[in-house]
């Protein structure tokens, strides 16, 4: 039986707050130092990104695209992790834009592909609720001029 | 109940079964687990390193039980090890691979045996993967000497190919038979989570901290990537 869905193994799983705080903890000794190495920057990121609260996100996607201008090495990487961070905060569009940079290049690319899927599925979820909204407006806008001109009436 | 091979457990139960590839880059792990779950190969220029980690669900049949099995497919480059790190709590079962037509792969070896000696229980079940088989022209290392290292190493062991699906299987198999032989590996499981217990809270991050009280992340994480 093959594996069913599109999964993107570090989108669900996030870090104890301990295992973050070791990253966090490391991150902070070398900028105090004032030589913080790559390794070190991108394992923080990358826990941060994981992390379900926002302004670890947006702090997470900061620090890769720093990495990602710094260290032309480590793009794809970046180019993923990017996409993840973006399609976790619910920016569509730009997760869309880091992973078709990373298709781009590796068309091949399992993971992307399957975190492109997962992309189109929250554009379209978002889609719905967008549809689902309007509706109810509509509806309740309905019933709001059904009650007015029943008033009106009166 | 708890599935071990003591008590039945009913024919409709799902078995949860957590397992964990690891080994250096381009020894074919997720070439391995794409045959394996797949049934498909992907030459090596269209094949990319794994960024991180990936994963996979595969429900399988063994010994009558019904196994869902939750793979992670870790990514083999040292710049990911702290990454791949974070994922080796809970497993149950270890997959080791090198590279038969590689020696640098299998002198890599140890090192790998000792993450594994940091981050899981002795418990858990270990084979040794020779892949690349199909690259018999080129062989490096010797059926005997990965046998015999294996051995000592008190894990299963298998050569295989995800090129040719020689042994595949077959590896997959016989891991979650001795997964499901071990009592050790289901104690304290409740329902039909799979094993939580393996990782005593020392699944933390590399650098000498030792992290604990994990376990219950663990659950809900578990019970998150079993969701699909």
């Amino acid at each position: 039986m093959p594996t069913e869905l599109p999964y993107a193994a570090d989108a669900e799983v996030s870090l104890s707050y301990d295992e973050l705080d070791v990253l966090r903890l490391q991150h902070e000794k070398e900028l105090a130092q004032a030589h913080v190495t790559i390794q070190t920057k991108f394992n923080y990121a990358w826990g941060l990104v994981k992390s379900p609260m926002r302004e670890h996100q947006v702090e997470g996607v900061r620090l890769l695209q720093e990495i990602y201008r710094a260290e032309p090495t480590r793009r794809r990487e970046c180019l993923y992790y990017l996409a993840l961070g973006h399609y976790k905060m619910g920016n569509f569009e730009e997760a869309k834009r880091f992973n078709a940079l990373l298709l781009e290049k590796e068309p091949t690319n399992l993971q992307a592909q399957s975190l492109g899927q997962l992309i189109d599925k929250g554009v379209a979820r978002e889609g719905y609720i967008g549809m689902a909204l309007v509706g109810g407006a509509a509806a309740l806008g309905t019933i709001l001029l059904a009650t007015l001109v029943r008033r009106a009436r009166r | 109940m708890a599935p071990t091979s003591h008590t039945k457990p009913a024919s409709t139960a799902l078995i949860n079964c957590k397992l964990l590839l690891i080994g250096n880059s381009s020894v074919g792990k997720s070439s391995l687990l794409l045959r394996f779950s797949d049934e498909q190969w992907l030459p090596e220029d269209e094949s990319s390193a794994t960024i991180g980690v990936d994963f996979r669900v595969h429900k399988m049949e063994v010994k009558g039980k019904k196994v869902k099995l939750s793979i992670w497919d870790t990514a083999g480059q040292e710049r990911f090890r702290t990454i791949t790190s974070s994922y080796y709590r809970g497993a149950q079962g270890i997959i080791l691979v090198y590279d038969v037509s590689n020696r640098e792969s299998f002198d890599a070896l140890p090192r790998w045996y000792s993450e594994l000696e940091t981050y899981v229980s002795n418990s858990v079940v270990k084979i040794l993967v020779g892949n690349k088989v199909d690259k018999e022209f080129s062989r490096q290392v010797s059926t005997a000497e990965g046998e015999a290292f294996a051995k000592r190493m008190s894990s299963l062991f298998i050569e295989a190919s995800a090129k040719t699906a020689i042994g595949v299987n077959e590896a997959f198999q016989e891991v979650v038979e001795k997964i499901l032989d071990t009592p050790e590996l289901w104690e304290g499981v409740k329902g039909t989570r799979g094993g939580q217990n393996t990782g005593n809270g020392r699944g933390g991050v590399p650098g000498g901290v030792q992290v604990v009280g994990l376990s219950d992340q663990q659950g809900q994480a578990q019970e998150g990537s079993c969701a699909c």
